[in-house]
């Protein structure tokens, strides 16, 4: 009977971990543009990985409109070849987030939008 | 034991190997947008896919005769930039939809079809790969943006492509019964269930599997449904968008044509709007009317780049003119946003090109457009509704999903209304509104025959 129950158990926590084990993965969001292209990745800070083209500055400019916030321009710094890492406190909530990453290199300049939904716990 | 052990590992083994996402249930919804391109109206429609990767397969109505013939097309995929190509040329007039395949050796047309679909078979040889219908193919779910170009002007519009998924819940429920059907027949197989305890623990593991199944099963209509692949995420009703209008030249000259361009932005943050929805078949309904009401427009203005409308048309009068945009932001409500410009009288110093005597891009209003309408009750009284009847020269075909549109201005242009048609059928359409306030308003009742857009304009007294 023990084991029984001791199987039945097992099973529980199996569909348990199923079921919530499929939270809020990091956010990670890939977009093209004519000149450059770019995978942003939210975690404790935004990371912008520059996937295609030559990017001499990344400048992101957060907002988000269901709640008509805009977060001031923050300049990304160079972490590492086509890696620009920028603090997440400009991203203040929870919500969807726009991110306005404006590209800058010898292909000229470009702006990139994303839209990223930021959990509370990051 | 050690064999039940076994088969779990192996049901663990094909449960983890299922795909992630079953795309067994089409999006099935097709995108419809209308775009005023070339002087012409039009309806770009893009087919719903059930899986990807798929041709997309991309077509465009015209609503009157003198469309562009062929539209060039561009699919991007915004997540990796992925391009196809192709063009299309706009079919669905009922004089001019002319397919070379049907051309017969020595046919005559009427006189009346529309001339810049009717080629001679010289031409149409050239061009034999242009069909109704383009396929563009499509590799993955999620943003894209289309670009048409036509007449020397070009719209990108943006759009996601959506598949559904199972729902992860059919998962567990179809697992478990897997699980348990395994179970049974691997006990039967293996003997285990003639053995006590070993009988025990496959009677034990069946149970608890149909029970999970049958829970899911109850509790399915209550549990969350999985977002489609490539949906963006939801977050909830926009603030108002202000528009900026401005016109290249600034001041266009009567008989010229000139750019209306309209610079959409956050009224909150400023930030530029880009997330319009598709709102009665268009991003945006743009009315312009002179302040005399003589001249109108309604046209769909064409996105040329994030936050920016822009569409060509043909100044008629000098004087002020009002700009109404009829538009609605994602998972918001409809909105109306205002401006004007003026037009300089033709008397002014010419500018670049003569003014040209035929019909310019914008206006639908040429042709004969049958009797005047009637009103119910035939004196409107404000504030309560009155039917307006409007008898249709030729049948209506549906246009911005509906089968007809009327337009209502009041005399000062402080107020517009756009009322649907209410679905009567018939030769006669049938528009009930009321007029807010006793005053001189200013109507078009627009519809769609097989050849063109009829526009009928008339005045509404409504008496204190």
């Amino acid at each position: 009977m023990k084991r029984l129950l001791g199987v039945l158990a097992l099973v529980a926590v199996a569909v348990a971990v199923f079921v919530l084990g499929r939270g809020d993965d990091p956010v990670s969001v890939a977009v093209t543009g004519a000149s450059y292209a770019v995978r942003v990745e939210i975690g404790g800070e935004v990371e912008v990985r520059v996937t295609s083209g030559r990017a001499d500055t990344v400048t992101i400019a957060a907002s988000m409109p269901s709640m008509g916030h805009a977060a001031p321009e923050v300049s990304a710094r160079l972490a590492g070849a086509g890696r620009f890492v920028a603090g997440g406190e400009m991203l203040s909530m929870a919500g969807l987030w726009q991110l306005s990453i404006r590209l800058t290199g010898p292909a000229g300049e470009e702006t990139l939008t994303v839209q990223a939904p930021v959990s509370a716990a990051r | 034991m050690r064999r039940v052990c076994c088969l779990l590992v192996v049901f663990l083994v094909l449960a983890g190997s299922a795909p992630a996402a079953a795309h067994v249930v089409s999006a099935g919804a097709d995108l419809r947008v209308a775009l005023t391109i070339g002087g012409s109206e039009l309806t770009v429609v893009v087919e719903g896919v059930r899986r990807v990767p798929a041709p997309l397969r991309v077509r465009v109505e015209a609503y009157h005769g003198g469309a562009p013939e062929r539209l060039a097309l561009e699919l991007r995929s915004v997540t990796d930039g992925r391009t196809a190509t192709g063009a299309v040329r706009p079919s669905g007039m009922v004089a001019g939809d002319v397919r070379p395949s049907g051309m017969v050796a020595g046919e005559v047309r009427p006189s009346s079809a529309v001339a810049s679909d009717v080629r001679p078979s010289g031409v149409v040889a050239g061009d034999a790969g242009l069909g109704d219908v383009a396929e563009l193919r499509a590799e993955q779910a999620g943003p894209y943006e289309l670009r048409l170009s036509a007449a020397g002007e070009s719209a990108v519009l943006p759009f996601r492509v959506l598949v559904e998924r199972g729902a992860s819940w059919e998962l567990v429920i179809y697992g478990a019964l897997l699980a348990a059907a395994l179970l049974a027949v691997g006990g039967l197989l293996t003997g285990a269930v003639a053995r006590r305890r070993a009988g025990m623990l496959v009677s034990a593991g069946i149970a608890a599997f149909v029970a999970i199944a049958a829970t899911f099963v109850v509790l399915e209509p209550y549990l969350p449904v999985a977002d489609p692949d490539g949906a963006q995420p939801t977050a909830g009703p926009r603030p108002f968008a202000r528009a900026l209008v401005t016109t290249v030249p600034a001041e266009p000259v009567a008989g010229q044509d000139y750019t209306l361009r309209l610079d959409l932005v956050d009224g909150a943050t400023g930030v530029p709007v880009d997330d319009l929805a598709v709102h009665h078949e268009a991003l945006a309904h743009l009315v312009v009317t002179s302040q005399d009401g003589v001249s109108f427009s309604h046209s769909h203005p064409l996105r040329t780049a994030p936050g920016r409308l822009e569409v060509r048309l043909r100044a008629e009068r000098p004087g002020r003119h009002l700009v109404h945009v009829e538009l609605e932001r994602q998972e918001s409500g409809g909105q109306l946003l205002t401006g004007e410009f003026t037009v300089a009288d033709r008397d002014e110093p010419p500018r670049d090109e003569p003014p040209r005597e035929e019909p310019g891009p914008g206006e639908t209003t040429t042709g004969p457009v049958g009797a005047a309408p009637r009103m119910v009750p035939a004196v409107p009284v404000a504030g309560r509704p009155t039917t307006v009847e409007v008898d249709t020269v030729a049948a209506a075909r549906p246009w911005l999903g509906m089968a007809g549109h009327l337009i209502v201005r009041s005399a000062d242009g402080a107020f517009l209304g756009h009322v649907h048609e209410m679905g009567t059928g018939g030769p006669t359409l049938r528009f009930t509104f009321g007029f807010p306030a006793p005053g001189r308003y200013l109507a078009w009742a627009q519809y769609a025959t097989g050849e063109r857009i009829v526009t009928v304009p008339f005045v509404v007294e409504v008496p204190r």
